[in-house]
């Protein structure tokens, strides 16, 4: 069981549930005082030390679920088990039970009439995979689908694509091959004994696809997702499918989460605050009391402002989409956003994502200011609108393609933004070969800029915030 | 160091009678939380909405099993020395005073730098001792001779910093203490920490408690809260008033009300004598629900509905 729990661990890592070794023995610890017995209480139990948030909790107990099934149905005849089962219960069931016995009895004695007109069935019988079969010995049949899954190279599983290869090559190893001759076999000859032969053979292939469901749930779903997220995260923002959104934003959340945990410790500034008496009194001390120096509390740095400039016009909308997502993802770590939106005007659109979800935020402020872009003229509402709160602790951040459809680009505008504040940052989702081709104004534009860069997928973007984060500290 | 055993908490079930028998009606999980909290020696993370009850976990725990609650309540600032331990610096002062005065006779006779000074160190040196030592909560739990129930309110409340400092004491039960050295927990205290989510718990935190989610009641569990907290509600009433409720918590609120407040709720309606809903009586009463003038005319809206709802479910059960 000890090796199960380990097993289990392993699949909630590979669903992006971290757990510490010292987690996995405190799991352990808490399967030995609770016992195995009560289902309910065990999941319980373990959820408290597995899983540390509800979102966490949620994938633990749909993990627990599927890993913690029937490990292998019962695979006697259902007829003669119901009959069986219902012996103890009632007076009248001594018929019942007899009536399947005898059913069951039949069957074999039909396999085996059949076997003695046949010498090749005959033989199949005496085969351990057939005796396993028929005298439903599970350990057995689990033993022997251990090994042939060994043989094939079970553990090797990637993709869910493999799963029908592998169940087939599973089912060739362990001689399933057999059966299936002599189930054809025994259709030309229109004999009794087919049906009895068939449902041991899907018996036997459901076994191995379950057995494959189950390794490909530890070995692979994971991998399979930390790959999809691994090409989604390179992908260029503006061609990955709608049906993906969801998951990019998934990967946002925990992109920005990584980026906040890494950034979260507070910043302290050596400004005098108020007077640390209790400290000052101990230092005096050793000084026999004498109040030599004196301690100040730590004020803490008042913290920067970040203003987002975001062109929503159609070209590059996906892209803003997937910025403000990532800004107010960090929120909690990065400074204070302001957000802008253009296309042919500005306007500030911070409100929205107070008022609502960063989604929807980011849907009403792409229907109010879409539109074809006029850097110049919305440069100019910027300048009216935020001018007077840029100082040398602002960073302003312009997302666009700088695209102005030939019209003034009003440069004198950014120049003086870039006087006044502490840095202008360009993320353009065009690559740097296209900058200044046609009509775009990036190479001008970038002379009044500290820094621009090329930012059409998730990795770079994760790295321009990384690099925004660690710049305004 | 060394634990004490509570026949009070030998299985889950004992514990959600004993519980009971306090007036703390909990779910299952939350049984089985404390009880493997106190089998692995672990710190429990309780987290969920306000007013679910779990600082009420803690006090209660500290009933039943009749041991001192210490609560170390959280706020942004908090540190060491508010919440580990304290120099008494005037009695220390005043020591120097004594010592100076002691230090003629002391140093009677005594030849030679070397020598006084090694008198000195005969003395002994207790500035910096458990005699100067001001225990605050943690340091107290840990002095406890028959174990505590420590408290550690609304730790997210706190700073990443302090954070770390907890660390020691929840893997370990010890405290260090730079100029004595290490105090162990002479009885392992049993460690609630609760959290009301307002920011993410550091992962080194977690990864030493037991995790323990609560989240709003079911219908059936809220009535025996109900039942066990404010016993003279007549059945019908108490139904009605823990559906309403459980349907206020489906409307979008800024602040949907917990236990408490269901548990206020109904005494004001026994006081009041009521024995059903009706909208002039809850209108009139809302106020004990709902803490914000936005949620009260957000439910007025919607309020028959809620009121024909809670009958008629009532009713058909």
């Amino acid at each position: 069981m000890q090796s199960n729990l380990v097993n289990f661990v392993q699949v909630l890592r590979t669903h992006d549930i971290r757990v510490s070794p010292a987690e996995t023995l405190d799991a352990v610890a808490v399967a030995t005082s609770l016992g195995y017995s009560d289902r309910s209480l065990l999941r319980d139990g373990l959820a408290m030390t597995l899983a540390k948030t509800p979102e966490e909790e949620a994938i633990f107990l749909q993990c627990f679920d599927q890993f913690f099934q029937q490990d292998l149905a019962d695979f006697a005849d259902v007829d003669a088990q119901d009959a069986l089962e219902e012996e103890p219960a009632s007076s009248e069931s001594d018929n019942g039970s007899q009536h399947a016995t005898d059913a069951a009895l039949a069957q074999h004695s039909a396999l085996e009439q059949a076997a003695e007109d046949n010498p090749m069935l005959e033989a199949l019988l005496q085969t351990a995979l057939m005796q396993s079969l028929v005298d439903n010995d599970r350990n057995e049949l689990t033993l022997a689908m251990n090994q042939a899954s060994e043989q094939v190279g079970l553990q090797q599983i990637q993709m869910f694509t493999q799963k029908g290869q592998f169940t087939r090559r599973i089912l060739d190893a362990l001689g399933e091959e057999h059966i299936r001759n002599a189930v054809i076999e025994l259709e030309q000859a229109d004999s009794p004994a087919l049906a009895v032969l068939q449902r041991y053979r899907d018996i036997l292939r459901e076994q191995v696809r379950d057995h494959v469901e189950r390794e490909y749930l530890i070995q692979a779903e994971g991998k399979t997702r930390q790959f999809m997220d691994e090409i989604l995260s390179k992908t260029r923002l503006n061609n990955i499918e709608h049906v993906y959104l969801h998951k990019v934003q998934a990967l946002i959340r925990k992109m920005a989460k990584k980026l906040a945990s890494r950034h979260s410790r507070k910043r302290k500034l050596l400004k005098r605050g108020r007077l640390d008496m209790a400290k000052t009194l101990r230092k005096g001390i050793p000084h026999d009391g004498i109040m030599f120096n004196t301690y100040w509390r730590q004020v803490r740095k008042e913290k920067p402002q970040i203003l987002a400039v975001c062109d929503v016009s159609g070209s590059v909308a996906a892209y803003a989409k997937f910025l403000l997502l990532f800004l107010y993802s960090v929120q909690d770590v990065l400074p204070k956003v302001r957000s802008f939106a253009f296309s042919s005007h500005l306007g500030e659109v911070s409100g929205y994502f107070d008022d609502y979800p960063v989604e929807k935020a980011i849907e009403l402020v792409n229907w109010k200011y879409g539109g074809a872009t006029d850097y110049g003229n919305s440069l100019l509402d910027f300048a009216k609108l935020a001018m007077d709160d840029i100082n040398s602790n602002t960073t302003v951040i312009i997302l666009g393609d700088a695209r102005n459809n030939n019209g003034d680009p009003k440069l004198e505008i950014l120049q003086s933004i870039y006087q006044r504040s502490r840095q202008v940052i360009w993320l353009n989702p065009e690559s740097r070969r296209s900058w200044g081709s046609g009509d775009s104004e990036m190479l001008r534009y970038q002379s009044a800029c500290h820094f621009s860069a090329e930012c059409n997928n998730l990795k770079q973007l994760e790295r321009i915030i990384d690099q925004l984060l660690k710049s305004t500290r | 160091m060394h634990t004490l055993d509570f026949p009070q908490l030998a299985s889950v079930e004992h514990i959600e009678q004993g519980f009971e028998s306090y007036g703390y009606i909990c779910s299952r999980k939350i049984a089985t939380a404390v009880f493997l909290a106190f089998q692995l020696r672990k710190p429990v993370l309780v987290e969920g909405p306000p007013g679910v009850g779990k600082t009420e976990l803690a006090k209660t725990t500290a009933l039943l099993l009749d041991t001192p609650l210490i609560r170390l309540q959280c706020y942004e600032g908090l540190d060491e020395a508010k919440a580990l331990y304290e120099w008494k610096y005037g009695k220390q002062l005043l020591y120097t005073q004594v010592l100076k005065e002691k230090l003629g006779d002391l140093l009677q006779g005594a030849t030679g730098l070397a020598e006084s000074v090694a008198r000195l160190h005969q003395f002994g040196d207790i500035f910096y001792s458990e005699e100067f030592l001001e225990p605050r909560p943690l340091l107290k739990a840990m002095q406890q001779e028959k174990g505590a129930i420590l408290l550690i309110d609304e730790v997210d409340k706190s700073d990443y910093e302090f954070e770390s400092l907890l660390l020691e004491i929840l893997s370990d039960y010890q405290i260090s203490i730079p100029e004595i050295g290490t105090v162990k927990a002479r009885t392992t205290p049993m460690v609630f920490l609760t959290s009301n989510n307002t920011r993410e718990i550091s992962d080194a935190l977690k990864r030493r408690c037991l995790h323990l989610y609560i989240p709003f009641p079911t219908v059936e569990l809220e009535e025996r809260i109900i039942r066990s907290r404010v016993p003279d509600v007549d059945d019908q009433l108490r139904h009605q008033l823990v559906e309403f409720v459980h349907s206020l918590r489906q409307l979008d609120l800024k602040k949907v009300p917990a236990i408490s407040e269901t548990i206020d709720w109904a005494r004001s309606l026994l006081l009041l004598h009521a024995d059903k809903l009706d909208e002039d009586l809850v209108r009139s009463t809302l106020n004990v629900l709902l803490k914000y003038e936005d949620d009260i005319d957000t439910t007025d809206v919607e309020m028959r509905n809620l009121i024909r709802d809670s009958a008629t479910e009532g009713r058909a059960r």
